[in-house]
């Protein structure tokens, strides 16, 4: 028991190493790099992906993949514009568009668990079928003229912390509590880590399961709020590829794909490390082509370095 | 150890790869943030504006924002910071750049946008692009000319639609209507959007020709499409029968064109636009007045002047205004 404790502190802290490592990287590559401004801007730009990724870190530990979250992020934006635009009240607006995408992570949930597919497929399918939604409802034109209150959520600061980060810092907490001090905590790491046995332990898998894509889901439609706020227009298009980026940063964070293990922490820093990169490469200077090559490299690396790490522990 | 190993490896492989940056001594600092470097007209846009620079010894850097708005915001944002004197840009949305039109306005960065304007209440300085409705009504003479002139023009022609929701398909789709819409004779049939990619062109395009087959013109919104019509209208060997136009005179389209399989394009030399963005934000830090709009221009290119187009060492038609 305490050595795969031990373990587990040096898994977390590889993790933390790398990030500290990108960290002298910034100040040696760009005098620009630790400043406040550049911090603040670090944290801000992470929020909109680290809130998704929280969802996915539910779904992955839960031993599932969420594909929808980007179309999601989308839908969310065009829904919440959409209301506000044509009157409706900002409060219910908002509660009413996250409890819709609460709703399609369920479905996603409930589909994959009741005709025991692999939440791969199924969650392509909703990855496409939300696009679909958002281009519907907004009949393929961006929603614009959020400004007001609304655009407080992505674009407001409270002192020098934007509002965005600061949500997504409460949401980490709850994440955090969830995971590690509740019944359905436990039982989501355990029904990831093997869900026959977990089933005969007398664990609801399925119920378990559906609910960790319903939190994906309700994160990732907060998250799509905030980037309508943010940029005080929704797009159909938005959100595209950042399932991908949210599925990274997890991996990145330590969760393993197979499911069963993971932290919310860690997901944090992932979410930070691939931030910090296109960061540092843009202080830089580094032209575009390469950064997709580098990051691409980078990202190989640190899973490599991640899943050595996990062997090890197997072992 | 392993992981000791892979560290080392990764610290080595971004050593290697900021070494082969070079630093540029003190001159102006133009950045451009791009809407997507993964398609030619961009790509050339880019390359002419970074040559544009070269020449007039300034320093450029561009940033690829990948079609994506979130990116292109963090990439303005960082360029700011590391001291921009004046920004390019070339917004994926002009509403979703709102945050980095904030922060150049904040710290006093003069911002020019290319291609495709932003819309808000900065203090822009200077759009430089074309007029995409423009393009659209030129490609609509055209069109009624081949179809019997005005007032007796006649046939069926399938529109080839752009991306969905976006401002350069409307403003194709608008210019072009405005002109063929008043001929009695002319029906359109709006085909599905293809994003402006052939290979979507091309499927859609024949699922179309089963249900029309007496077509007898195609418009698409840009060349790459247009070229995806050309190409099933080849398999079915009706290429002589149909009609076919374009927009943004690629090279090949150009060829094509000489070929006499395709019969008109609409020019929008992306190398041009480049070079006049990178002259006009210059004048900007020099404190040149511009108007909001500096009109890059076009033209025409049907089988009688393509042959003065073509260059194949070029992807795109050149256009160099008269003046």
């Amino acid at each position: 028991m305490e050595n795969t404790k031990f373990k587990h502190l040096i898994k977390e802290h590889s993790i933390y190493f790398l990030l500290i490592v990108f960290i002298i990287i910034g100040m040696f590559t760009s005098e620009h790099f630790l400043t406040v401004n550049n911090f603040i801007n670090l944290l801000q730009r992470s929020s909109v992906i680290g809130l998704i990724s929280l969802g996915m870190t539910f779904v992955i530990i839960g031993g599932g993949i969420d594909l929808s979250v980007g179309s999601i992020v989308a839908f969310s934006g065009i829904v919440v514009a959409t209301l506000m635009t044509n009157g409706m009240n900002l409060v219910v607006s908002l509660i009413f568009t996250i409890f819709l995408t609460l709703v399609l992570g369920l479905i996603v949930g409930i589909i994959t668990v009741k005709f025991n597919l692999p939440s791969f497929i199924v969650s392509l399918a909703m990855m496409v079928s939300a696009r679909g939604l958002a281009l519907l409802i907004s009949n393929g034109s961006p929603v614009f003229g959020l400004a007001g209150p609304f655009a407080f959520i992505g674009g407001g600061y409270i002192g020098k912390i934007p509002f965005s980060v600061i949500l997504w810092f409460i949401m980490s907490i709850i994440s955090a509590i969830a995971l590690k001090y509740t019944a359905f905590g436990r039982k989501l790491y355990a029904l990831g880590g093997n869900e026959e046995a977990a089933f005969y332990s007398g664990i609801k898998t399925s119920y378990y399961k559906a609910i960790s894509f319903g939190i994906s889901g309700l994160l990732s439609g907060i998250a799509g709020i905030v980037l309508a706020s943010w940029l005080t227009v929704a797009q159909p298009s938005a959100g595209e590829g950042m399932e991908l980026d949210a599925i990274a940063s997890v991996v990145l964070g330590g969760t393993s794909l197979s499911g069963g293990s993971g932290t919310i922490g860690g997901t944090i820093i992932g979410v930070l490390i691939l931030s910090i990169i296109t960061n540092i490469f843009n202080l830089f200077g580094i032209s575009s082509y390469y950064q997709y090559i580098f990051k691409g490299l980078i990202i190989a690396g640190a899973l490599i370095l991640n899943s050595m790490v996990v062997v090890r522990e197997k072992q | 150890m392993l992981k000791k190993y892979s560290l080392i490896l990764l610290v080595f492989l971004l050593i290697l790869s900021f070494s082969s940056i070079v630093a540029v001594a003190d001159s102006p600092f133009v950045g451009f943030s791009q809407v997507t470097i993964q398609s030619p007209f961009y790509v050339t846009l880019m390359e002419s504006a970074e040559r544009t620079a070269k020449e007039m010894g300034v320093k450029f850097v561009y940033l690829d924002a990948g079609n994506n708005i979130g990116k292109q915001n963090n990439d303005v944002i960082d360029l700011i910071t590391r001291g921009l004197d004046v920004l390019l840009l070339n917004p994926v949305d002009p509403e979703g750049v709102a945050p980095a039109m904030k922060r150049a306005e904040d710290n006093n960065v003069p911002v020019v946008t290319v291609d495709r304007p932003v819309e808000g209440k900065y203090k822009e300085a200077v759009f430089v692009g074309r007029k995409n409705y423009e393009m659209g009504v030129e490609a609509g003479k055209k069109a009624v000319e081949l179809l019997g002139g005005e007032g007796n023009a006649s046939g069926k022609i399938i529109e080839i639609q752009g991306a969905a929701g976006g401002a350069v398909m409307r403003d194709r789709r608008d210019g072009f209507h405005s002109i063929v819409d008043k001929e009695e004779g002319i029906e359109i049939i709006q085909g599905p959007y293809c994003e402006y990619v052939r290979s979507q062109a091309i499927s859609a395009f024949q699922d179309l020709i089963q249900t029309h087959p007496d077509v007898d013109m195609v418009y698409a919104h840009n060349d790459d499409m247009a070229l995806g019509a050309v190409q099933v209208l080849e398999q079915h060997g009706k290429i002589n029968d149909v009609y076919v136009i374009g927009i943004d005179g690629l090279m090949e389209a150009v060829k094509a064109i000489n070929d006499g399989r395709m019969d008109a394009t609409v020019l929008n030399d992306p190398a041009y636009l480049g070079q006049l963005a990178v002259e006009v934000a210059l004048g900007v830090l020099e404190g040149e007045e511009y108007p909001e709009f500096v009109d890059a221009g076009t033209g025409l290119i049907i089988k009688d002047n393509a042959g003065e187009f073509y260059d194949p060492a070029k992807d795109f038609a050149e256009y160099i205004p008269e003046d």
